[in-house]
């Protein structure tokens, strides 16, 4: 027969009481911070929280100031000190700063110890992963400036009805970026008939923002023109793993003199022929000297008129931004790019185990908007914000499009 | 054709997904995109032309014994992940080839089996309403409603919400027929009420309660767990089970028989964390053991997985029902709870044991206690099923 492990819900002594208390008080004071916890049936919720119960009871959380919990998450620190696979009973398990940030908000929500307005200027809650992640700033002062102060376009944002969802499909997202995604396929066709061809476009954005999706939808619509499209994938520059020491993409991984000679080489029209990078072995077709190894075939790429790069490159190294004639940042925020990524790479691709999940994901938001993704944006010419439906352009782009 | 769509995975995916929507509608919610994602884990090694089929005949016989079940591994791994189970992989397989070519007709795919778009497999429907079942509970309903979980096929994941207005309607006959019997019955009674994993047991359970409170009566449950012996002891012997052999057997029937003439009880304690009873294997306390004292009440509920599968103690139950709803709905609502919620399983490890255990528990629990209750409530067809005895008493009582 096979085996049953349930509890024994009754106990000799009633000593489930105050947590039940707790998580009733708690459930009222989450259905506004998080307006799908509505959705839930009292159980549903007490089931997710039974894995955040402290062992000495809710009383036991010591609550702290609230400047000390924004100068937390506003540290790297903070970040590079969660452990992505922390393990208890020979389990992945949530990471202990993570699971004490969390039972420190519960508490003083549930004790209206710190104002909703706050938690939710600094937090949003994930419903399945059942815990509050810090949003991560995108628009800083620095990047608006870059754009001249205000959106180029605006729409309304459909994205809103999202956030009482407990996960989210391809469909919804693509029927609710409809126009923004539209407006910017608009711009980068205007941009390709005002500066002409050949041209190099890099599409980046933090993962599961959209960016298969729209790229797929942008390269079609430029084949429409009657433009030829072709993609280089920059992970094909990389060194073999040995050589690259954990170092990020960079000169110091690639092979960089190659890669700038090829984008130079096709955008005089010219075929390339660029190194294979081998994924499951983790080693070029090219040596460290960036010459081809015996036994070992390039990859070829056809002369086009507009040149996808696809990776994460450093894009905005002035040796190479200077020849790409479009950088785009597609961004989503994190909550909904969070439901995403769940969707994908757990419910779909069966990937990740969600308690590693929920940690990197919480992990590597921050150090990659402040590595990544703020620098590229204060540099980019095109910034799509699919959550807030704004289309942001630098000025002197506003007034190419404009020409016309 | 048929060739060149099982030699090109991108033309094979896109028919595939194409001929899924019909087997699951649900599909017709996900991007080509989606479904590939999903698809690729399944992708054999040699290509989905080297997938060989078996004959309709020796997949649906296949699929009604016990060993291919047993057969099941819940914990395969490659590497350090746990990962889906050969066979459970090689019929999601068969049966995408064989709807792509068309060797297996989607009528006949949709009789035996139901697929699941987050689990992304095919899982064997499991017959609860057998001739036997049907014969005891008179043949036909005893009345049945609207079938609203019927929206709920093309969902990826099913809420408790959604779920308890779904079985609005049946539950409230349920509750009202309930009330009947116990008036004809009269107290103390003993309540049990059966059913598979995610079925919606405590939901139910829960409602009764507060109806029975409401109506005045004193309630109050004895769970069937807190009767377990020392996990040790039992592991020692080798009895996996949670029938007799595990339990302080007559310490239950007492507890049982002495409730239910209006005396206060006292019951063991099983701590399931340790895996340690209050009591000692002779029925007597533990020095430390500490056991649960059990009031008198009106309505005492008997809870666990198979409450009477025991028929030593069939006699002392006053009214034992099943509550029972279909296996893909089950299967949503235990993703949603258990990993969703709890997370408490690894994804894989869970669509193994799932896959595994409805046909083994079916045979060993559900059956056979189907075919001894005085009702069975089929949420998902909408159904209350009475003996005719009980049929003849919920006519009477008004």
């Amino acid at each position: 027969m096979a085996s049953m492990h349930k509890f024994p819900k009754q106990q000799p002594h009633g000593a489930a009481t105050t947590a039940d208390d707790f998580s009733i008080r708690l459930f009222e004071v989450m259905k506004r911070i998080n307006e799908g916890i509505e959705d839930l049936e009292l159980y549903e919720f007490r089931y997710a929280l039974d894995n955040l119960i402290p062992e000495a009871g809710w009383d036991a959380v010591t609550l702290e100031g609230q400047e000390e919990i924004e100068q937390r998450i506003r540290s790297r620190d903070f970040y590079t000190g969660i452990q992505l696979r922390p393990r208890a009973g020979g389990r992945i398990v949530l990471d202990e700063s993570i699971v004490c940030l969390n039972r420190i908000l519960f508490a003083g929500l549930a004790s209206g110890a710190y104002p909703e307005k706050w938690i939710q200027a600094l937090f949003y809650f994930d419903l399945r992963g059942f815990y509050f992640v810090p949003r991560t700033v995108y628009f800083t002062e620095e990047v608006r400036t870059h754009f001249g102060n205000k959106p180029y376009r605006c729409f309304e944002a459909k994205q809103k009805r999202f956030e009482r969802y407990q996960e989210l499909g391809y469909k919804d997202f693509k029927e609710a970026n409809a126009e923004i995604d539209q407006a910017f396929i608009d711009c980068v066709k205007e941009v390709i008939r005002a500066r002409g061809s050949p041209m190099l476009i890099t599409l980046a954005g933090p993962t599961a923002a959209g960016k298969t999706e729209i790229t797929e939808r942008l390269m079609a619509a430029i084949q429409e023109m009657g433009r030829k499209v072709t993609t280089i994938e920059v992970d094909h520059f990389l060194l073999d793993r040995e050589y690259r020491d954990d170092k990020p993409m960079g000169r110091e991984s690639s092979h960089f003199d190659l890669f700038l000679g090829s984008l130079k080489a096709i955008l005089k029209g010219e075929k390339i022929s660029i190194p294979r990078y081998d994924f499951v072995n983790a080693t070029s077709s090219h040596d460290i000297n960036s010459k081809l190894k015996a036994g070992c075939t390039p990859l070829e790429i056809e002369p086009a008129d507009i040149i996808f790069m696809e990776g994460n490159f450093p894009f905005h190294m002035p040796e190479i931004s200077s020849l790409i004639g479009l950088i785009v940042v597609y961004l989503t925020d994190d909550p909904i790019r969070l439901k995403r990524k769940w969707k994908r790479d757990i419910d779909y691709r069966k990937k990740y185990d969600p308690a590693y999940f929920r940690n990197r994901f919480f992990r590597t938001q921050f150090l990659r908007g402040e590595d990544i993704y703020r620098p590229l944006m204060k540099g980019c010419d095109i910034v799509v914000d699919t959550t807030g439906a704004t289309l942001w352009v630098t000025p002197e782009l506003v007034d190419i499009l404009n020409l016309d | 054709m048929a060739n060149m769509i099982l030699h090109d995975p991108n033309v094979f995916s896109e028919t595939l997904f194409k001929k899924m929507k019909r087997i699951n509608p649900g599909i017709l919610d996900l991007e080509l995109y989606e479904f590939c994602y999903c698809l690729v884990d399944l992708l054999p090694v040699k290509g989905w032309a080297s997938v060989v089929l078996d004959s309709r005949n020796e997949i649906e016989k296949r699929f009604n014994t016990r060993e291919y079940y047993d057969g099941i591994q819940i914990k395969p791994k490659q590497g350090e992940r746990v990962v889906l189970d050969a066979p459970i992989i090689l019929l999601a397989q068969m049966l995408f080839v064989g709807l792509v070519t068309g060797e297996y007709p989607p009528e006949w795919i949709d009789r035996h089996f139901y697929f699941d778009i987050r689990g992304f497999y095919f899982l064997h429907r499991t017959e609860y309403f057998t001739a036997g079942v049907r014969a005891h509970l008179g043949g036909r309903p005893y009345k049945n409603f609207e079938q609203k979980q019927k929206r709920f096929e093309r969902l990826q994941a099913v809420g408790y919400k959604d779920f308890m207005k779904a079985n609005a309607e049946v539950d409230e006959l349920f509750t009202e027929s309930m009330k009947k019997i116990i008036a004809f019955r009269g107290t103390p009674i003993l309540l049990a009420i059966a059913g598979p994993t995610a079925a919606g047991k405590t939901e139910i359970v829960e409602r009764l309660r507060t109806a029975f409170k409401q109506a005045g009566q004193k309630v109050t449950s004895i769970e069937l767990d807190n009767f377990l012996t020392d996990r040790d002891e039992r592991e020692a012997k080798g009895i996996h089970s949670e029938g007799r052999p595990a339990l302080h057997f007559e310490l239950f029937k007492q507890s049982l028989e002495d409730i239910t003439h209006g005396k206060k009880v006292s019951i063991p304690y099983y701590n399931s964390v340790n895996g340690t009873s209050s009591h000692n294997l002779d029925g007597s306390l533990k020095p430390d053991g500490v056991p649960i004292e059990i009031e008198p009440a009106d309505i005492i509920f008997m809870e666990g997985n198979f409450p009477f599968l025991e028929r030593d103690v069939l006699h002392l139950i006053g009214v034992k029902v099943v509550y029972l709803t279909d296996d893909p709905i089950r299967l949503k609502r235990k993703w949603k709870r258990d990993i969703d919620y709890r997370k408490k399983y690894d994804p894989s490890y869970f669509r193994n044991r799932f896959f595994k255990d409805q046909f083994i528990m079916a045979q060993i629990a559900y059956l056979p206690q189907m075919e001894t209750c005085d009702m069975t409530v089929d949420t998902t067809g909408a159904a209350l099923w009475t003996t005719p005895e009980i049929a003849d008493i919920l006519r009477e009582v008004k």
